[in-house]
């Protein structure tokens, strides 16, 4: 049953195509709890990144529901097609989702600063010069502030990817989903960009993160998800998964990434 | 003795530069005004095809809710009108000749609509006019529309992710992130595309629009010479045609290098 503490409650969650030729997501029911650092591990093609991504429903699932916050964020939006009263409004539920990519997906013909009050101004209603002092605030808290009027195109990945978590707590979400968030970093740049997300972890931050390093999930998750062929093969603490994993596929994907 | 032309020709039709003067400004204005006409009702064209304008989805859902897998209601339930308008509209426009277009719009659409007689500068017929800048824009309409629709299909999907998983409404995302980028990379093909529609607006002389074409035409009742006024007209595009080209070209290379995300 649901208690106070559910942030997200996943229940039986699909994603098919093609009819039910393709099944990225086939049935996956798990709990997210406000301060959860969940990290989902998998080989590429296990449906790790539908799954985030069905979160805030950049993907529309088949199949199953989402509670957030105790909303069934999948059904309130048919019941929104068919013309009843009760509507989902999207864009309210993904200011409450802050979401960081692996390829960052700054908008280029924006400044640092611009990008990061966009949203804060015009979704938020915020006053510039409220949303500035703030962008400016975040920045100085991954060491970027003096960067504020560079494009994108002058920063680094690391400091892309620092500008891009940023840009997603500007809008003071109460859970951040990050994809693959280190993946398309140089390796000398990973180290900064993990640091930021350990200590959004330690201020408490819920935290959904898909990714492949297995040091970051160890460490800083408190519950790892292990996925494959769409399914959820195995949660535990870090300890559980690392140390004593009991599925074959489990001990058979540690052997090859460890 | 057979020669191309004759310089005493020239002379002969000299005391007719007003009317080329003239009809190299008609020339400018239809083709600005065609230009802005023609993405105008292109931007709209474009967001027709793109929209998620669906009616019929309901037909998509089954009992419990959930979207359908497969089937016939599943394809019905994806017709989006718009796009059909949109498209039919390219397609009819771009796989039928300029001058059967003009046509239909001023001896159809116009002699049903009453336009006011008056003159613009003095010597532009508005009745001729206006009717020519429509039917061009309503061409040019077709082909920039597929030039903004390649233009925003090509930003990055990530693009309008991070965008909407920021809050950001489908119509704040076009508005902030997509349009702007989409705009800058398509400029030098607009620009292309207003050469062509300087050189296609030659056509219109055959509605009575008296730009440089039909200053050769009067030219030539007059005076019963033929091959300069048309080496004049020549002349004429050439230096509107060759240096806006080329003035493309440098912007073209200019934004080239620069930036990449």
């Amino acid at each position: 049953m649901a208690t106070r503490d559910d942030l997200i409650q996943v229940r039986d969650l699909k994603k098919h195509y093609h009819g039910d030729k393709i099944r990225a997501l086939d049935g996956v029911s798990v709990d997210i709890q406000f301060g959860d650092v969940m990290v989902v591990i998998g080989p590429s093609g296990s449906g790790k990144s539908t799954f985030l991504r069905s979160l805030n429903l950049l993907e529309e699932p088949t199949g199953g529901s989402i509670l957030f916050e105790g909303i069934d964020i999948t059904k309130k939006k048919y019941r929104d097609e068919s013309g009843r009263t009760v509507k989902l409004n999207i864009d309210e539920l993904r200011q409450k989702m802050g979401m960081v990519f692996q390829h960052f997906n700054l908008f280029p013909h924006m400044t640092i600063l611009e990008n990061m009050t966009l949203a804060p101004i015009k979704v938020k209603k915020m006053s510039k010069a409220q949303a500035e002092e703030k962008a400016l605030a975040l920045l100085d808290r991954v060491g970027l502030k003096e960067r504020a009027n560079d494009y994108p195109i002058q920063l680094s990945g690391g400091q892309k990817q620092r500008v891009a978590i940023v840009r997603a707590l500007a809008m003071e979400p109460d859970v951040m989903l990050f994809d693959e968030p280190t993946s398309a970093l140089d390796p000398e740049m990973v180290g900064e960009v993990l640091d930021v997300m350990k200590g959004l972890a330690k201020e408490g931050m819920t935290m959904v993160v898909v990714t492949h390093e297995m040091g970051f999930a160890r460490e800083v998750g408190n519950r790892v998800l292990f996925m494959a062929d769409g399914l959820l093969v195995e949660q535990g603490s870090p300890e559980d998964i690392f140390e004593h994993p009991r599925s074959p596929r489990l001990r058979e994907f540690l052997s090859k990434v460890l | 003795m057979d020669q191309l032309f004759k310089l005493s020709n020239f002379s002969k039709i000299a005391p007719y530069a007003q009317l080329f003067r003239q009809g190299l400004l008609v020339t400018v204005l239809l083709s600005l005004f065609t230009v802005v006409i023609g993405f105008c009702l292109a931007l709209i064209l474009a967001l027709m095809r793109m929209s998620n304008f669906r009616p019929l989805r309901f037909l998509g859902i089954d009992k419990d809710g959930h979207q359908r897998e497969g089937g016939a209601l599943l394809a019905i339930s994806k017709f989006n009108p718009l796009d059909f308008l949109a498209t039919a509209y390219v397609e009819i426009l771009r796989s039928t000749p300029v001058i059967v277009q003009i046509f239909i719009i001023y001896f159809g659409v116009f002699s049903m609509i009453e336009l006011p007689n008056f003159q613009l500068f003095g010597f532009i017929k508005f009745n001729r006019f206006f009717p020519g800048v429509v039917a061009l824009g309503m061409n040019s309409g077709a082909y920039l529309c597929e030039i903004i629709r390649a233009g925003i299909q090509s930003i990055d999907g990530g693009q309008t992710e991070a965008a909407r998983s920021l809050g950001l409404s489908q119509t704040q995302n076009l508005r902030h992130i997509i349009l702007p980028q989409a705009l800058k990379n398509i400029l030098p093909a607009i620009a292309n595309e207003f050469v062509v529609i300087i050189k296609e607006s030659a056509i219109t002389y055959t509605i009575g629009v008296q730009d440089i074409m039909s200053a050769v035409n009067a030219v030539k009742g007059a005076t019963f010479v033929i091959i300069e006024p048309l080496l004049v007209a020549t002349a004429i595009y050439f230096c509107l045609c060759f240096p806006t080209s080329k003035l493309i070209a440098y912007f073209e290379r200019r934004m080239s290098h620069g930036d990449k995300r």
